[in-house]
């Protein structure tokens, strides 16, 4: 991506560490950062500002752990769910429900698609419109030869 | 190496003789040492005005990648989607060989890994270079624990015959799993009674799945739903069984479910090695300094790819292991 140049940076790092301490400073970027984005975008005069707060949000830790403490709780929950009869497809729908739940959050917070440019979050829904397209156009096809499949077993089964 | 905390050192930089930049690399971008913004960030590429836009543009790229990745799973998960609704007794049949507390495990490992990943990202962008390289050994080590979880489920499988295709030679019967024994305790006994009884008379005429039941009466006594219904679901008797005129046997198309499982899995397992390789790099790149709050792109696009993997397999655990 760009030029390495292992020099002598002790001193910036660590006053880089002073600049940015706490969460308030996290915060503060959350309610900054649209802004700051489309600033940077229009003029070129913004970029300076933007690059003085940092390039993008800084996820707060008790968020980061939070998120953890709920993807695993929902693991749980999505283990101890087969053990009820749903019905013949009840618990597959139980059970992706509870996957994208976990998969949203990861999207949303670990991905940190909330705080993103709005752009990179519809790039990433177009693909999962198009693998939702593309299974249920397959379904529905296969569902339309579902009698042909039934009439075939039945001959092989009477030639036996 | 992170950016120039004071606006002194930025003008020290702006000011260096350009021999200074063409060490850099840029000899026919000679202009580059009078721009303030690329002294000042030497991971600036030349291309690029500010650090933002290279920040923007590799993050759009890594968004149009992982498009790409589910994209490519997607091929993957179509197939299984037709398999499954074509043969479900095959999905009910197989998933009992699958160790659901090894696969949850691997959940819960590789959620950690993404909270860890996460966690690099913000050790980056505050240059907490210490913290970063912890976070990364952390994600590396989830990484290969990860692999070595899979590599005994693998190993198992291989031992046990569940391979895919002409190499899906079981040898063990699916009601003498403690998964399925501890579930269906009565189906357990009465497949075994039906194995028994196929073992005295190996030459038994073939009958049609419709009068297998009226042949297991004669037999012995008439099963119960809690006997019947789990061996019927996984295909174990009735039309859907591989051989009919046995009267228990296992589904016919059995062994594609291995196939599937072996593809997936497999495909996502290289997935996780790629990361492992790619972290190790990052990390070494946070050994040397590299990373702060105006440079920390790769590890953010790292740390989004890994997010992804982390994604698929939130999917693949209860689509392979949690088959009611």
């Amino acid at each position: 991506m760009s030029d390495e140049k292992p020099e002598a940076e002790k001193p910036e790092v660590e006053s880089a560490d002073h600049d940015h301490d706490g969460h308030a400073h996290g915060d503060a970027h959350a309610a900054r950062d649209p802004h700051a984005a489309h600033d940077s975008h229009a003029h070129g005069d913004a970029h300076a500002h933007g690059a003085d707060h940092g390039l993008a949000h800084t996820m707060p830790l008790p968020l980061l752990f939070g998120v953890l403490g709920a993807l695993l709780a929902l693991t749980v929950a999505t283990v101890a769910v087969t053990s009820f009869d749903l019905g013949a497809q009840g618990n597959l729908i139980v059970a992706m429900a509870i996957a994208t739940v976990k998969a949203a959050l990861v999207c949303v917070f670990f991905m940190h698609l909330l705080w993103d440019k709005k752009f990179n979050a519809v790039l990433f829904l177009t693909s999962v419109l198009f693998l939702i397209l593309f299974l249920s156009m397959t379904t529905t096809d296969r569902g339309e030869y579902q009698h042909l499949v039934d009439e075939y077993r039945a001959m092989q089964l009477g030639q036996k | 190496m992170s950016e120039p905390s004071t606006a002194t050192e930025a003008a020290k930089k702006a000011s260096a003789p350009p021999p200074a930049a063409h060490d850099h690399g840029h000899d026919d971008h000679g202009h580059e040492a009078h721009d303030p913004i690329h002294a000042a960030n030497p991971h600036l590429a030349h291309h690029f005005d500010t650090p933002q836009q290279q920040f923007d543009a590799g993050k759009l790229g890594i968004w149009l990648f992982l498009l790409t990745e589910v994209l490519f799973f997607a091929g993957l998960f179509c197939a299984y989607t037709v398999y499954r609704s074509m043969h479900p007794e095959v999905f009910v049949y197989a998933h009992y060989f699958l160790d659901t507390k090894l696969g949850a495990l691997n959940t819960c490992v590789l959620l950690i890994s993404s909270l860890t990943a996460a966690w690099a990202v913000r050790n980056a962008q505050l240059a907490e270079k210490k913290m970063l390289m912890i976070n990364i050994v952390v994600t590396i080590a989830c990484a290969f624990t990860f692999m070595c979880v899979k590599y005994v489920e693998y190993a198992h499988k291989y031992h046990d015959g569940l391979l895919p295709g002409k190499n899906f030679q079981p040898k063990e019967q699916i009601w003498e799993l403690k998964s399925f024994r501890d579930r269906h305790p009565e189906a357990a006994e009465y497949a075994e009674k039906l194995a028994k009884l196929d073992e005295k008379k190996p030459e038994a005429p073939a009958a049609a799945g419709a009068k297998l039941e009226g042949k297991v009466e004669e037999k012995i006594e008439r099963p119960t739903e809690e006997e019947l219904e789990p061996l019927l679901a996984a295909g174990l008797v009735g039309p859907r069984s591989l051989d009919p005129s046995a009267h228990i046997s296992r589904p016919r198309m059995a062994h594609v479910f291995f196939g599937i499982y072996f593809f997936m899995t497999g495909l996502h397992g290289f997935h996780v090695l790629i990361g492992i390789g790619i972290w190790v790099w990052m990390l070494l790149k946070a050994a040397k300094g590299h990373f702060g709050p105006n440079y920390f792109g790769p590890i953010d696009f790292t740390a989004l790819y890994w997010h992804l993997v982390d994604l698929i397999w939130i999917y693949l655990f209860p689509l392979l292991y949690l088959i009611h």
